[in-house]
């Protein structure tokens, strides 16, 4: 109880309260604005958390993401133009119910159901990770690497478009992981005489490379922005609310459980979250037809979708240190910042924390009703914010967030450098979740290789001593014959299929 | 093609990669040293570079002989058009570096901010009072509350109010 009430002294302080509203304004201004993503949103404010205490930090992290995805849907609705890339997946059903005039009715629903699958992810990671924690007590070093292993290989599995360019990205990730000291010799790797870089690549400036300058580059090789809406919405936001809910219920608690889980699977965000969500329910819908003329199912299916894969992403996380997605990576290098190592022991610490931060996802979510509804009624005033004012701005944002980790001009070069190369890569459709997952996990994965085989004398077998290594070696293993066994199962079928 | 010269370029960092790893030192007692892990990578580069390319060649290949047969569909895509304005960001990086020191963070990125919002044909007025607004928060921010020592810059030879 003690440690229930500390967690809570931690979340209702005027300082943290402070930060969890001012950074739902700047989540809902930055979802709102086409051309900002949520992720960019976190990779921005992280130099600001580094002058913060740790759960003021990670809820402004937690505040910003849940935000920023709700808002997403403002510009969707209006524009036909999703905020973040999570909003993609359903953004022609709340164009088309806005082109009806319903727009704010549109805007409602997704408001609800982010909040909805936001508290649904939150109740999961409050019941599923404490559970998984007990358990992952006992691993060692050899059940750490098999899982940031699998995570790693789901990142490449699990991304969309060619595996093999997210291969080549989860290795240009791991390859920044390996700069600095080596672990167990001491030997400088890839350091090229810089001393700032003995310590490792500092996160930071990486983060703020791939994904703001990466972005603001993208921006500037397109052509002049013009936003116009001519969508007219006088109609109520949440009047007819309780109705669909009513109606849909199934919709938003399937939604919330597929995006929990996708959530939960390294590599796959809230983007991937909402369009698998949306699939589904297109496929198990009597009205599937009606799909892409405005149809509701399809808004609850997806919009809960994204916010619990927000909350899902957590899960690993917090129970393993391994990033469920691309804001979760930024999470867990901010807690190294902080001094903190993402582990089962997070739970058993007695400071409360753990508490805090479930306290701070529940905020958080609440706090989306009355900012998002104040949202809505401002939509046009976010939609119509000039990016080539904002542009300049994070720019410059970028260049002093890089500068004030460590004072060092050095990882304004970084910055720059990691995001011409994320760029390039970008522009020729290499995904970016796996390289930073890379990044996060591949020391994870050489330093209990290195400690295991330290450990047995270099006998690789020792990887499969353990029931639970040998099991999670089983699952990568699976899961990189997965391509091979699909492929024989599904040639087997067509060859049966022209016998008869 | 560009896949192609991805792949080319991926086969060539990683050969690089493996040829720098080779130079780490090793320790007898090690099994496994420190050029493990970047020779492994290195050799994936080499691996998944060779996939890439080999797949767009096969591909234009595949294009080229569908085009053959009277079915363009398939055929190479039309080069797009480059805008170089894409190096905005990075140049104003480098601006940066190479003028704060005597221009001073403040100035600098007021300028950068002035410039590409004028680039991007935002009206003077509003450039001008955005950018000395938006600059001079950002400077207060950093450096009274977050204790950041941005440069000064010789210009103003540490004239700012706020700094001590």
């Amino acid at each position: 109880m003690d440690i229930l009430m500390n967690g809570v002294g931690l979340v209702l302080n005027f300082e943290t309260l402070l930060v969890i509203l001012a950074a739902s304004l700047f989540g809902i201004f930055v979802g709102a604005v086409p051309g900002l993503t949520a992720t960019m949103a976190v990779a921005l404010l992280v130099p600001l958390t580094f002058y913060m205490d740790t759960i003021p930090a990670i809820a402004a992290i937690v505040t910003t993401s849940a935000m920023a995805i709700f808002a997403g849907d403002i510009p969707g609705t209006y524009l036909n133009i999703p905020g973040t890339p999570a909003s993609a997946a359903y953004v022609g059903e709340s164009y088309a119910l806005a082109k009806k005039g319903r727009a704010r009715e549109a805007l409602g629903i997704n408001l609800v159901c982010s909040v909805f699958g936001g508290i649904f992810g939150t109740i999961v990671l409050i019941v599923v990770a404490q559970s998984l924690a007990e358990v992952a007590l006992q691993f060692s070093a050899f059940e750490y690497f098999w899982l940031a292993v699998l995570g790693l290989s789901c990142s490449i599995f699990i991304s969309v478009g060619s595996r093999t360019k997210a291969f080549l990205s989860l290795l240009f990730g791991i390859l920044l992981s390996t700069v600095g000291l080596d672990m167990m010799s001491g030997a400088p790797r890839f350091t090229f005489g810089v001393p700032d870089l003995m310590a490792g690549i500092n996160f930071i400036p990486v983060m703020i490379g791939m994904f703001a300058l990466n972005e603001l580059m993208s921006y500037y090789a397109s052509k002049s922005e013009k936003k116009t809406i001519s969508i007219v919405d006088n109609d109520s936001v949440f009047h007819n609310v309780p109705g669909h809910i009513k109606r849909y219920w199934r919709n938003m608690i399937r939604g919330s459980s597929i995006g929990t889980l996708i959530g939960a699977l390294p590599g796959a965000g809230a983007d991937i979250a909402a369009w698998i969500s949306y699939g589904v329910g297109k496929g198990r819908s009597k009205e599937s037809a009606k799909y892409g003329t405005g149809n509701i199912e399809g808004i609850m299916d997806a919009s809960s979708a994204n916010n619990s894969g927000i909350s899902g992403a957590w899960v690993p996380a917090l129970v393993f240190g391994i990033p469920g997605d691309s804001i979760t990576a930024i999470v867990i290098g901010v807690l190294y910042m902080k001094g903190m190592n993402p582990g089962p022991t997070i739970f058993m610490d007695g400071s409360g924390l753990i508490y805090a931060l479930f306290m701070v996802f529940i905020l958080a979510n609440l706090m989306m009703l009355p900012i998002g509804y104040m949202a809505i009624r401002l939509s046009k005033f976010f939609i119509l914010t000039p990016s080539r004012v904002l542009m300049p701005i994070i720019l410059c944002f970028c260049i002093v967030g890089a500068f004030a980790i460590n004072n060092s001009v050095v990882d304004i070069w970084l910055m720059l450098i990691v995001g011409l190369v994320a760029y390039v890569l970008a522009v020729n459709d290499f995904p970016m979740a796996p390289a930073i997952l890379g990044l996060v996990l591949g020391s994870v994965v050489e330093n209990n290789f290195m400690s295991a085989m330290l450990r047995t004398g270099g006998d690789l077998t020792s990887f499969f001593a353990r029931p639970i290594s040998a099991g999670l070696g089983i699952a990568v293993i699976l899961l990189w014959c997965s391509p091979l066994l699909i492929k024989a199962y599904r040639y087997q079928q067509h060859k049966s299929g022209s016998v008869y | 093609m560009r896949d192609f010269f991805a792949g080319i370029a991926f086969v060539i960092a990683g050969i690089v990669t493996i040829i720098t790893a080779q130079q780490f030192p090793t320790l007898p007692s090690l099994q496994y040293g420190p050029s493990l892990f970047p020779s492994l990578i290195g050799g994936g580069f080499c691996l998944g570079g060779a996939v890439l390319a080999l797949n767009a060649l096969w591909l234009r290949k595949k294009a080229v002989a569908q085009e053959a047969h009277g079915n363009p569909s398939l055929a190479g895509s039309l080069p797009e058009k480059k805008n170089w304005a894409m190096l905005l960001p990075p140049i104003s990086i480098v601006f940066y570096i190479l003028a704060s020191d005597y221009l001073g963070a403040m100035l600098t990125i007021m300028i950068i901010m002035f410039l590409l919002m004028l680039l991007r044909k935002t009206s003077p007025y509003i450039a001008l009072a955005t950018s000395l607004a938006v600059s001079s928060a950002i400077y207060f921010i950093f450096s009274r509350y977050l204790l950041v020592p941005l440069p000064q810059g010789l210009l103003l030879g540490g004239s700012l109010p706020w700094i001590s």
